[in-house]
């Protein structure tokens, strides 16, 4: 199996504050991996220094065969690749937000081009089929030239799960992608990404949603404090492990 | 009563001394203050320290004595040191007003530019757009309209201003209503002065509130 994403040792302090203390998992191309666990637990850092919106302090994260550290600096800190390796690395993942952070004038089409046009070089009509192809596969075919704020939450995060897929991302990755959103309109979000498992595409999902997180995935992480509790199949991780903190965790939402 | 046939084409053409100090004034005071706006969110402070005291000269001492500085300054500067240029009245007077609406705008559009969520930029990198890109295709659409109310105001302000102008001789329109006033004894050619300026600024109120309602395509 060719591991697509490699992360090892992977650590990360805000001051004194130890937010990610020895992270190391792998996931293999065409993989969806759950990441669950209580807030604060790192989940949300840790997608963030694998898509280096923020630097991690220390350890290794290998994307796609590429190495994001390439060794340590004077400090002991870890040691970045040179820009074009990162600006690779950097293209070939993707990011939802939990707050959407489309653009807010620009149509939704032009959300979904400005990227290949501008990034890749894609021709204008090219870039404005796929957009449209893209759309109509998030079931937003009517709505290319609506602005975000006239969009629903739903129809927000659809469009910006379209504008990731835009780039064609050897991995998508989630973050809290229906946290912000009403409880009646987090089934069609959960339904796209659903889709997308289907069709192999590799991912990592943050999540509260537990049964989605179950459903999806292949793999099933559950952080706290920090540091990874436990990992394994959803069966393992929901049914089969006796760990305390992971029940403890669970129950809380089962009665939720 | 001031003969308003012979008052008119007299005002009218210091009026157009006013309104050429104005477009002057706005054209180079808008990029410059985009520039000083960028400076000063330099995360270096070589470069924010002296960009703030700029913006607190500016903005903490009258303009009608920049203008004077500017002008006396650098005649005295070129004449007794050989360095530096001086300046006749009337570009003393635009670059005087360009830098001194330069520090305003930078701070409109500072405000305006720190407005934009994180978020936004987050999203323009995960994309791969460069800094440039980032900056001109997204993040400067949105903040032109954050900033049109609060630069209409400067630029409202800045045709009355305008009129600072005579403390350096430059005869724009207030300083020619002015000789007009003594020369009919009378203050009706101040009047006269008063509504040209009132229907420029009237004029220019229509344009911004069309601006913003173009701008309200989105939210």
């Amino acid at each position: 199996m060719n591991a697509v994403l490699k992360v090892e040792h992977l650590k990360k302090s805000f001051g004194e504050n130890h937010v990610l203390k020895d992270i190391s998992f792998d996931l293999n191309q065409g993989e969806v991996l759950s990441i669950i666990g209580p807030s604060g637990s790192g989940k949300s850092t840790l997608l963030r220094c694998i898509t280096q919106l923020e630097t991690m302090d220390a350890g290794a994260v290998c994307v796609n065969g590429k190495n994001m550290i390439v060794g340590l600096d004077k400090k002991g800190n870890a040691k970045y690749a040179p820009p074009n390796v990162l600006r690779e690395i950097r293209l070939s993942t993707g990011l939802v937000f939990q707050n959407f952070n489309l653009f807010p004038h620009l149509t939704v089409l032009q959300n979904l081009t400005i990227a290949p046009i501008r990034v890749l070089g894609m021709d204008r009509e090219e870039a404005r089929k796929r957009g449209r192809e893209l759309l109509e596969q998030m079931g937003l075919a009517s709505k290319e030239k609506a602005y975000p704020c006239e969009l629903s939450g739903g129809q927000q995060q659809r469009v910006s799960i379209a504008r990731a897929l835009a780039m064609k991302p050897e991995i998508l990755f989630f973050d809290e992608p229906t946290s912000a959103l009403d409880p009646e309109l987090t089934g069609e979000v959960l339904k796209i990404i659903k889709g997308l498992a289907d069709k192999k595409m590799t991912m990592v999902i943050v999540t509260h949603e537990m049964a989605f997180a179950r459903d999806v995935a292949n793999k099933v992480i559950f952080m706290d404090q920090g540091v990874i509790v436990e990992q394994g199949s959803p069966d393992f991780v929901f049914n089969q492990s006796g760990n305390e903190r992971l029940a403890s965790f669970l129950s809380r939402f089962s009665q939720g | 009563m001031a003969d308003l046939a012979n008052l008119l084409p007299i005002l009218w053409g210091g009026f157009c001394t006013t309104l050429a100090i104005f477009g002057l004034t706005l054209l180079f005071s808008i990029p410059l203050g985009l520039l000083v706006a960028v400076l000063k969110m330099s995360k270096y402070r070589v470069v924010r320290y002296p960009v703030s005291f700029y913006i607190s000269v500016m903005r903490g001492t009258p303009l009608l004595l920049q203008i004077v500085a500017i002008y006396f300054g650098s005649y005295y500067l070129s004449e007794y040191s050989g360095i530096g240029l001086s300046f006749d009245r009337f570009p003393a007077v635009v670059a005087a007003f360009s830098i001194n609406y330069a520090a305003y705008f930078a701070e409109i559009f500072r405000g305006g530019i720190q407005a934009i969520p994180k978020g936004q930029y987050e999203a323009a990198s995960m994309l791969g757009l460069t800094k440039g890109q980032t900056f001109f295709r997204i993040i400067l659409p949105q903040v032109v309209k954050q900033v049109v109310p609060a630069s209409a105001n400067e630029v409202i302000t800045l045709v009355k201003d305008t009129s600072l102008a005579q403390v350096i001789a430059v005869t724009e329109l207030f300083s020619l209503a002015k000789k007009q006033q003594a020369a009919y004894a009378s203050i009706y050619p101040l009047f006269v002065a008063g509504v040209f300026y009132y229907v420029a600024n009237l004029l220019l109120s229509c344009f911004f509130a069309y601006i913003e309602k173009k701008l309200n395509y989105y939210k």
